[in-house]
Formats: structure tokens, C-alpha cells, sequence
């Protein structure tokens, strides 16, 4: 897998790495915030949970992600993507 | 519901782009004005890296995408302002990718009209959003 992401979440998907199963458990397919290594908590929509580490944190990289055994892909058909 | 209709001089050459403003969502940045392409093959929105890195966003999470030239490339994901012609702003977690050509910036994906009603009207050259 090409991986274009470096350092400025690394941290916070290792922490999301170490607490995945638990998640999984409690919060299956609901969006968690992340900063560092702490879970801040988990939210309904991916939108809840931006604004939510924006309040906390300020603008400033933190990890909102969907709690999901397996993470699927988004499809762009456009060949304007650089990637 | 507040509707928005753009002629341009050639809706099948052009697309339906329209200007839209980027800011983050607490408006602390300076909006980027930028050309936008409304794309129903694009999941969601894309903002080229260089108009996120002007308005000095960090990123919120990250997504794993496929195009027709690569697949699982694992790209960042902003909280984005994006303001329409008439005044109607939508808050949507973006794709930062590099994107090719000058002109278009931002890729309007299915996450925002994902509510509104899209009409493309080739015959006049017009496409219109609601929402």
C-alpha cells in the first residue's frame, strides 16, 4: 500500500491501533476523537466529532476516525486527483 | 430551500463549476476563493493540498482512496467551510490531494448534495443546486 500520510497523526493511529478491538466492542461504527495518545471520546457523525477536537484543541491535527473492522476505501473517478 | 443556478457558456465542455470560498469553520482563516467542479464520481470533496496549506489547516483524520491511477493511497482529511455563490455554507470533513491542472481546486463530492437536489440542464447550459 502507498501510504502519503507521515507524521502529523502517527501518533494518534498508533493510539487508535492499541485500542481498536475495544472500540470495536463499544463502539462499532461511530466516529472517535483522538489526540495523542488519549481517546476523547466517540460520536455519531464524523462531522460531531471535528467540531468537538476543534473546540478542545484548536486547529491543530488530531484523529477523528470511524470505529470499523475494516476500512474501506473512497472511490474518486476523476483523473484531476494527483494521487 | 435556498437554490442556486449557474449558466455557463459551455455546460459539456466546462463541467458544472462554479467559485466557492474555502475557510475553516470557525472563519479565523482568510477565504480561498477557488474554481470547484461538482464530481458524482467523487465519494466526497477534495481541496488541493496547496489551497488547505494557504489556509493553514491541520488535518482531522485520514482515508484511504482509490482513483483510476492508484489504489489505497492513504491521504489527510480537513474540516472545511465551503461557501457558496449565493451565501449557503456547507461544513464537510475534505480529502487534501494534490490535484492536477490550474484551474479546478476543489472536487464538490456526493457528501454535500448528499440533501440537495442537483439539476444538470444541458439543453440551456444551466445546472442548479438546492438545498
Amino acid at each position: 500500500m502507498k501510504d502519503t500520510v507521515s507524521s502529523p497523526l502517527k501518533k494518534e493511529l498508533r493510539t487508535y491501533a492499541v485500542h481498536k478491538s475495544e472500540l470495536l466492542r463499544r463502539a462499532r461504527g461511530k466516529y472517535v476523537l483522538i489526540k495523542g495518545s488519549r481517546i476523547i471520546g466517540t460520536f455519531e457523525s464524523e462531522l460531531d466529532a471535528a467540531h468537538q477536537g476543534y473546540e478542545r484543541f484548536g486547529n491543530v491535527p488530531f484523529l477523528v476516525k470511524q470505529v470499523v473492522e475494516v476500512e474501506v476505501p473512497l472511490d474518486f473517478t476523476s483523473s484531476l486527483l494527483g494521487v | 430551500m435556498p437554490g442556486l443556478t449557474v449558466q455557463l457558456a459551455d455546460l459539456q465542455v466546462e463541467g458544472p463549476r462554479l467559485e466557492v470560498r474555502l475557510t475553516d469553520t470557525a472563519g479565523a482563516a482568510s477565504p480561498a476563493a477557488v474554481d470547484a467542479l461538482i464530481d458524482t464520481g467523487a465519494t466526497v470533496t477534495v481541496v488541493a493540498n496547496r489551497v488547505l496549506k494557504r489556509l493553514g489547516l491541520g488535518p482531522v483524520g485520514t482515508a484511504l482512496v482509490h482513483t483510476p491511477s492508484a489504489t489505497n493511497v492513504r491521504c489527510h482529511k480537513y474540516l472545511v467551510r465551503l461557501v457558496l455563490p449565493n451565501g449557503v455554507g456547507l461544513e464537510t470533513v475534505a480529502i487534501g490531494t494534490p490535484l492536477r491542472g490550474q484551474r479546478i481546486q476543489c472536487l464538490i463530492g456526493r457528501d454535500l448534495p448528499k440533501n440537495a437536489v442537483f439539476i444538470y440542464t444541458g439543453q440551456t447550459n444551466t445546472f442548479t443546486l438546492s438545498f
